[in-house]
């Protein structure tokens, strides 16, 4: 079957252990209004228009779509959605093999939801385990308990994303309701998965959350590190290109709001670190 | 009375002729006596080992001169245009050399003179070689008396320690650590200063200094070792001056030793802009120090270059280098590495690879000049195949010219240049009772050439593969027309191809057999190629900033390369066309075959600090180098970078006054860049 990727990253050290290759799945149940990966938000292929990189060439005739995105010379027009299958794909996210073997790293699936596209996910992560790639799956919880039951036999790593415990918290920010999501993370635990939680802070939004969150998670067993990323509102020009509404706050998450919700976490007993310094 | 400068240029410059060819020696030992007797010596507050003289580059300018009657003179004129158009280069190199720094460190400057006098009974009815002893050794008495002169200025100047020292290694080895700094402190003066042969490594400091390192004096070997690196510093030597640490012994076994961290820790301490510094590798290099290495490299302390020892060793083995030689190499500059016993020149011949392909699509014509510098078509352009074979052809014919121009300087050194200093520091020379320059007396006497812009050239045949072969969007009539209109009213195509062509540096399969095809060619014209001093050349595959002129009067390149701009850089990606990402970066580089390189392989990784953040950054560094060198990689250095302080830096200089970024070969400080340089560093660190 096919999968749609909206890009791969190679050499990337922020999305789990060691060297990875992180790829990019399309499609997300939520809206989070902080997200910094908007062509990862629709199910569908996109394509973006960066008008600064335009040079009038008219190559595309003034149409912006899949054909004229593979002709555009200055990566102005940008597809947002490449079709793979799953050994396809997995070629190509192998080809720095010997740099995970060295680093302890693999690949990480991650989008998006990459569970979204949870038979192509689940296929795609038994590929690389047969091969003997470390997996790692980046997900907002946000998915069929089925799915996970299916993934969690190819999963060395789950990144699990808790945004807000209270509900209302939740449901304002990311357009959806966390139950399903803090139940799906009680289940990982129940089967024993490897958990890294993932708690992007976005001041003056949800950073009343953090004790929230350690209250909840100081009771779970089997959490190996909380991680605190830093909200940064770098990707506004391409909610431009894609022609999509910018959401994203117009704050400032400093190192030291950071720092405050590290120690508030560490009172609960969690092993708290800060993302930007510790990855 | 000590002399000023301009009586001491008036004595050597009376001296640039002499009576017959053979004289060049005796001459030269006159002028470094005399140099040495009656040059002046200054001492500044902050000296700490040893003097200040006035005779810096003397002998330098008399060889250039020399150079220019003896060499220029009988020059094949026909050479010339490819020269002026930088198809081709080829010159003497009397510099990025090496000497046997254990002997010098243990000996001392007493030590290597009574070794002098032992030879010389050795062979005591050899007169050819007795000439070599006599006049080598009255050298090495003039440097001794240089010290004691020394000695006394510093106890006027009330620097005792370093005055008792000085007189003490006037009349014996070295003895203790600060000695032994000394005297590599006073070999560089002797060498560099006097003789004018340029000195390009400190060699391996761990290794040498560690017979004088006392455990129980930690602080003060710290201190000491502070202070030497300043001493260095203040040479100033152009393209920094080079130190090494780590490497193997002939077991495999790595020669890290408890000095290597100290020395290490130093010189990631001080701010130094002068010295670089290159680790040695091997499989069996223990993790800690190649991670404080990297560390210190994502502090921003670029200056560091890390080879790969297996790479190296082989290298130099397959050009018939002694294993044990091969093994105790030394990095003689940037990135070559020479044997011990070998004089490289690695620095003499240089090819630019896309003048090559230029002259395969004209027939020869130089696009820029106008002018035919290379040869007549010799293939139909039919097929890439053909294309392929008609820049083997070119690149053949440039290389030659190449070579025979640096013949002409090399035929001429028993003209031109005695280096008496340093011959007493090879046994070779003792032995053979010759001078290195003058009668070729190095155990191994190589000469180089480096070919340059690969990628540019890679990336460029890539293209017209595409576009002419493949897809046949245009004729190569028509491709060739749009080269030499540089671009003129197709920039899409321009863009197009920079930007969405199979680039050399992205792991891709096709594209990286063709760079290794080339470094295939190239290795089979130049690797074992006889010189004209009884040794080879050797290929080597670096650019440093030579890219910029060889980019100068180039026309357009295939690759979407504008008429002038600079060629690729070393033997990395063109920059900006390492899209998928270092690692692929590395394995295109790694897949070629670098044991034919000897004269070194290097890649420059670009990384934005944020890359390598963390515990996880920094064992991502550490991995993707072992990874690298598991390849078969042979150098790398990285050059972490980031965006914000580097145009912080353009606008407001003053803020970032140690700001240092890694030129080419050595650092240089931000702020001495030109405008174009440090926009072109700005744009390589956005990723």
């Amino acid at each position: 079957m096919k999968g749609l990727i909206s890009g791969i990253k190679r050499m990337e050290i922020h999305d789990g252990d060691g060297l990875r290759t992180t790829v990019f799945f399309k499609g997300c149940p939520l809206k989070c209004i902080w997200c910094h990966n908007p062509e990862s938000i629709s199910t569908k292929k996109q394509v973006a228009f960066f008008k600064n990189k335009c040079i009038g060439c008219n190559i595309c005739g003034g149409k912006k779509t899949e054909e004229t995105a593979q002709k555009c010379p200055s990566d102005a027009i940008v597809l947002y959605g490449t079709e793979y299958e799953e050994k396809e794909l997995c070629e190509v996210l192998i080809k720095d093999k010997l740099f995970f073997e060295k680093s302890g790293g693999g690949v990480t699936l991650s989008g998006g939801e990459c569970l979204m596209q949870g038979e192509f996910a689940v296929n795609l992560a038994k590929e690389l385990y047969k091969k003997g790639i470390s997996v790692y799956i980046d997900t907002c919880g946000f998915v069929k308990q089925d799915i996970f039951k299916k993934i969690i036999p190819y999963t060395d790593k789950f990144l699990y994303d808790i945004k807000a415990i209270n509900p209302d918290v939740h449901k304002k920010y990311t357009g959806c309701d966390n139950k399903i999501i803090l139940e799906n993370l009680k289940f990982l635990l129940e089967n024993n998965c490897n958990i890294e939680i993932r708690y992007p802070l976005v001041t003056n939004y949800n950073d009343k959350e953090c004790k929230h969150i350690g209250k909840f998670l100081k009771d779970l067993k089997g959490i190996s590190k909380v991680k605190v990323l830093k909200y940064h509102p770098f990707a506004a020009s391409r909610y431009d290109a894609l022609n999509m509404e910018c959401t994203m706050p117009d704050t400032e998450t400093t190192n030291s709001d950071v720092e405050n919700a590290v120690q508030t976490l560490k009172k609960y007993g969690l092993n708290a670190v800060n993302g930007a310094v510790e990855d | 009375m000590p002399l000023n400068r301009e009586a001491l240029e008036k004595y050597a410059f009376e001296r640039i002729d002499f009576e017959d060819e053979y004289d060049v020696l005796k001459t030269d030992c006159d002028i470094i006596e005399f140099l040495l007797d009656n040059c002046e010596i200054t001492l500044e507050k902050e000296n700490y080992f040893f003097v200040n003289v006035n005779c810096k580059n003397v002998l330098n300018k008399v060889y250039m001169t020399r150079f220019k009657k003896y060499s220029l003179d009988r020059f094949d004129k026909s050479l010339m245009p490819g020269r002026e158009v930088f198809a081709y280069t080829g010159y003497a190199d009397l510099g990025h050399t090496n000497v046997k720094w254990e002997d010098v460190i243990s000996l001392g400057i007493y030590g290597l003179k009574n070794r002098i006098i032992s030879y010389s009974e050795k062979y005591s009815t050899d007169d050819k070689k007795q000439r070599f002893y006599s006049n080598t050794l009255r050298v090495y008495e003039a440097a001794l008396r240089f010290i004691k002169r020394a000695s006394k200025k510093a106890y006027e100047c009330g620097k005792n320690e370093m005055a008792i020292n000085l007189e003490f290694l006037s009349e014996n080895s070295p003895s203790t650590l600060y000695q032994a700094m000394q005297t590599s402190i006073i070999y560089y003066t002797l060498q560099q200063l006097f003789e004018g042969t340029h000195l390009r490594t400190l060699g391996r400091l761990d290794t040498i200094f560690y017979p004088f390192y006392d455990k129980t004096k930690k602080e003060e070997t710290y201190k000491l070792l502070k202070e030497f690196f300043w001493e260095i510093d203040r040479f100033c030597a152009t393209a920094n001056i080079p130190f090494a640490l780590g490497g193997t012994n002939t077991n495999g076994m790595s020669k890290i030793n408890e000095l290597s961290y100290m020395i290490l820790d130093t010189y990631m301490n001080e701010n130094t802009s002068n010295i670089k510094m290159h680790l040695l590798c091997s499989k069996n290099t223990e993790d800690d120090i190649i991670k404080q290495a990297l560390g210190s490299v994502r502090l921003g302390k670029n200056s560091i270059v890390f080879m790969s020892d297996e790479k190296v060793i082989e290298s130099l083995v397959k050009i018939k280098a002694e294993r044990d030689d091969a093994t105790n190499y030394h990095v003689v500059g940037c990135y070559e590495c020479g044997a011990d016993g070998e004089i490289t020149c690695s620095c003499n011949a240089r090819v630019n690879l896309p003048k090559a392909l230029e002259y395969a699509l004209t027939g020869g014509i130089d696009i820029v000049s106008g002018e035919k510098i290379g040869l007549d078509k010799k293939y139909e352009l039919t097929s890439f195949e053909n294309l392929c074979l008609e820049f083997t052809h070119q690149l053949e014919y440039l290389c030659n010219c190449a070579i025979r121009s640096t013949d002409y300087y090399e035929e001429s050194y028993k003209n031109v240049h005695a280096a008496p200093i340093m011959s007493a520091t090879y046994t070779s020379a003792l032995e053979k009772g010759g001078d290195l320059y003058c009668d070729y007396s190095a155990k191994y006497n190589n000469s180089s050439l480096n070919a340059l812009g690969l990628a540019t050239a890679v990336d460029s045949l890539c293209a017209i593969q595409k576009l002419v072969f493949e897809d046949e969007t245009y004729s190569l009539d028509e491709f060739v027309n749009i080269l030499k209109s540089n671009w003129d009213n197709n920039e899409p195509l321009r863009l197009l191809i920079k930007n969405k062509f199979p680039k050399f540096g992205t792991a891709n399969k096709k594209v990286d057999k063709i760079a290794q095809n080339i470094v295939n060619v190239l290795s089979n014209l130049i690797n074992g190629r006889p010189n004209k001093k009884g040794g080879i050349y050797r290929l080597g595959l670096f650019s440093i900033d030579w890219r910029w002129e060889f980019g100068e009067k180039l026309g357009a390149s295939a690759d979407g390369r504008k008429k002038g701009e600079p060629i690729s850089q070393n033997t990395s990606a063109t920059f900006g066309a390492d899209k998928e990402g270092a690692t692929s970066h590395l394995i295109s580089v790694a897949s070629l075959d670098t044991s034919n390189t000897p004269n070194g392989t290097i890649i420059d990784i670009d990384l934005h600090s944020s890359a390598v953040q963390g515990e996880n950054g920094l064992n991502a560094l550490i991995s993707s180098l072992k990874t690298y060198f598991e390849l078969g990689g042979f150098a790398v250095h990285y050059n972490v970078l980031d965006t914000n302080v580097l145009k912080d830096a353009k606008l407001n200089p003053e803020k970032y006054p140690n700001l240092q970024v890694r030129l080419c070969g050595w650092n240089v400080l931000f702020s001495t860049l030109s405008d174009k340089e440090k926009d072109e560093f700005i744009a390589r660190s956005v990723r």
